[in-house]
């Protein structure tokens, strides 16, 4: 079993799970198992096209899947799995949305 | 709505105003509840874009990571990101729509001449298309 991680905001779409345990031998596997058994969280990890939004990447303890075997990356028993967003920004030139 | 505490909200500034000229970011910790956002606690990350930083910032994953950690340790949320605009308003630019996420409140400071002058909230959606301003009180 791998321990997968929820993030804050995704936790009410989880049953209001922090952590969730999974029985998969790969990433792809256990974040397919983890979105069937939470319908709702499929749409807030996955685009209409059924792809990762691009600002979330997959840890596997303190590996980025995208430089392992991707969602094909095997994980152990007792592996970490952790959902992050990748963010960036600034105030650079090219104009404001808001404010 | 999202109310940041005096403390953790002096440190923001204090972080905004030490590393300007350049954009300053970190996480904000803390609960959430009926739908107002308490940060109690917040947390220096290291702006890691390459090249100028004038007008620019990136957060690590392995740093969001480690916040994360930090906010389930005791027992609090990681529930914003906090950044810094130097010489220009508080606005969510082009720039942080892009590279925003919609699981947290994005928090500007906008400081101009090295001091802080306002600071907005914002909420971007998951299409990176558009961000609504959020209720935003801070201190006292």
């Amino acid at each position: 079993m791998a321990k997968l991680l929820i993030p804050t905001p995704l936790r009410q779409y989880a049953g209001n799970h922090d952590s969730l345990e999974v029985d998969a031998a790969t990433v792809g596997e256990a974040l397919e198992k983890l979105t069937s058994q939470h319908g709702d969280l499929k749409r807030h990890l996955y685009n209409d096209e059924g792809k990762l939004r691009s600002f979330i990447n997959v840890y596997v303890d303190d590996e980025d899947i995208r430089y392992l075997q991707k969602d094909k990356t095997p994980i152990a028993s007792g592996a970490v799995i952790s959902i992050v967003p990748s963010i960036a920004g600034g105030a650079a030139p090219g104009g404001s949305y808001g404010g | 709505m999202i109310r940041i505490e005096q403390d953790p909200w002096a440190q923001m500034v204090e972080h905004a105003r030490a590393v300007y000229p350049n954009e300053c970011c970190g996480a904000m910790l803390g609960t959430s509840s009926n739908g107002t956002k308490l940060v109690t606690s917040a947390m220096r990350l290291e702006n890691a874009h390459q090249g100028s930083q004038a007008a620019r910032y990136e957060l690590r994953a392995e740093d969001l990571l480690k916040a994360d950690a930090e906010a389930r340790k005791r027992k609090l949320d990681v529930i914003g990101i906090y950044h810094s605009h130097p010489d220009c308003d508080a606005y969510f630019s082009e720039t942080d729509l892009k590279n925003s996420c919609p699981w947290y409140s994005f928090v500007v400071l906008s400081i101009k001449q090295g001091e802080f002058d306002h600071a907005n909230s914002w909420l971007p959606d998951a299409d990176q298309t558009s961000a609504a301003k959020e209720e935003l009180e801070y201190g006292e």
